[in-house]
């Protein structure tokens, strides 16, 4: 039987949305509305469920999960969100370096080489890159800084929400090799794109 | 009443949660935010006020001078009673209540309705922890050091201009400051000040995280409310140490000899 990285269920009155994300393998979810779409990843990424949802992490059961084992799910799982925006005080370095700061792991030289190889990577100049903050970035910069500091954590689990709104076509593209860069570092990751039928 | 309460019982668990998180200030983005901070209202702060201080002590001794009549030793005690325990303490107040109180609180605000704070919960980082306690601890040191840059300020600028006023030479009332001034001023300046700071901040920390609606009206609803009730705060706190610490000796000290 295939392990799961993400097992989650939603029933309302307009509509059900379920989710099977094997680990390891690469998931499209296009779930009916932003509404949904909110739910789902909010869920996954708070490793809690509300009344009418249920959701598995890892082969755990969210409800009802001591506070220290949820935050251990948590730190498994990186997103690339609206939901988890940068801070629009900090500049990119800030922004990319805080959860490391603050957690005080890994150590900021570590991150820092990591954002220079990614950055530099997706064709990025890193010094000039790390020194703006988020209202200087374009769309596809601000999620390039988002995605470099859920990468810091190494997670297990990647959530890419709506990765491509408010991409150009060029941009989409540029976009589309986040999944290799997690791949890169990550060759055990499951990756799960959440987007709304709308979008899709 | 009930949302008067709850702003009360709010501003009791904020500053209870900032005094149990105080270590926390080593860890180093908290630190850093921390001297951003005391950088923001204590040293961009300062240079608006040398002139705003030093002209206070001359009005208050030269409005003071005129109206009582008064000799050396009276116009000290002003110096003293008014511009030293009181005026510069409520001066650094309002500086840092039109200055910090309203960035702080429209800064946290916005991060509450564009979900910034909430993008902060999910990276596990508390929001007392990184928002709350830089700022309140940044603030009081900072309203401390502000006020005893503006009494200094103050009571030189009374010093050295009061001679065109009244028929005092600098040294006369030099000489008569340092006979008069006990250590008791200082440190109830001090303490004072360092309520101030933390009754602000606390204030507009509290409503800056706790805006009415999540829109971006709320915003500015956020920084009247901040403002307003920070001032409120300032006013009782002035009053009540005030009589708290000194008593009818404070008021009888300024009541003229009979």
């Amino acid at each position: 039987m295939t392990e799961l990285a993400v097992r989650y269920r939603r029933k309302t009155a307009r509509h059900e949305v379920q989710a099977a994300v094997p680990k390891g393998a690469v998931t499209r979810m296009h779930v009916p509305d932003d509404d949904a779409k909110a739910h789902l990843v909010t869920a996954v990424l708070k490793a809690r469920c509300e009344p009418g949802e249920e959701l598995e992490l890892f082969g755990e059961s969210a409800a009802g999960l001591p506070p220290p084992r949820r935050e251990r799910l948590r730190a498994r799982v990186g997103a690339v969100s609206p939901i988890v925006g940068l801070i629009t005080n900090l500049n990119a370095w800030e922004n990319i370096a805080l959860p490391a700061a603050y957690h005080g792991a890994p150590p900021l030289e570590q991150v820092a080489m990591l954002a220079h190889e990614v950055l530099a990577a997706f064709g990025a100049q890193p010094r000039h890159f790390l020194a703006r903050i988020p209202d200087e970035l374009g769309m596809l910069e601000r999620k390039m800084a988002a995605f470099v500091r859920s990468l810091v954590t190494a997670p297990e689990l990647m959530v890419f929400d709506a990765l491509e709104d408010g991409l150009s076509y060029a941009e989409c593209r540029h976009a589309a090799r986040f999944e290799a860069e997690y791949r890169a570092r990550q060759p055990q990751g499951t990756v799960l794109y959440v987007d709304t039928r709308e979008d899709s | 009443m009930l949302q008067a309460l709850r702003e009360i019982e709010g501003g009791i668990q904020l500053s209870l949660n900032v005094a149990a998180r105080a270590p926390r200030l080593r860890v180093a983005p908290i630190f850093e935010s921390f001297l951003r901070q005391v950088y923001f209202t204590g040293v961009t702060a300062a240079t608006g006020v040398v002139l705003r201080a030093c002209g206070l002590g001359v009005i208050i001794i030269a409005v003071m001078m005129d109206m009582l009549d008064a000799d050396v030793d009276l116009a000290v005690k002003i110096l003293l009673l008014l511009v030293f325990r009181e005026i510069g303490p409520l001066a650094a107040a309002v500086v840092v209540i039109l200055r910090t109180g309203t960035a702080v609180s429209a800064e946290m605000a916005m991060m509450r309705v564009s979900g910034q704070t909430r993008a902060l919960r999910y990276m596990g980082i508390d929001l007392y922890d990184y928002l709350v306690l830089p700022r309140v601890a940044g603030i009081m040191l900072a309203t401390a050091a502000l006020t005893l840059y503006v009494q200094f300020l103050a009571v030189l600028g009374g010093l050295v201009l009061s001679p065109f006023v009244i028929e005092a030479s600098f040294t006369e009332l030099t000489d008569r400051l340092f006979d008069l001034f006990a250590p008791v001023d200082f440190y109830y300046s001090v303490l004072k000040s360092l309520l101030f700071g933390f009754a602000i901040a606390a204030c507009c920390c509290w409503h800056g995280l706790n805006p009415p609606d999540l829109t971006q009206n709320a915003v500015p609803k956020a920084v009247t409310r901040a403002v307003t009730q920070s001032a409120m705060l300032v006013l009782l706190i002035n009053a009540v140490f005030a009589y708290l610490v000194f008593g009818i000796l404070f008021f009888g000290l300024v009541k003229a000899p009979a």
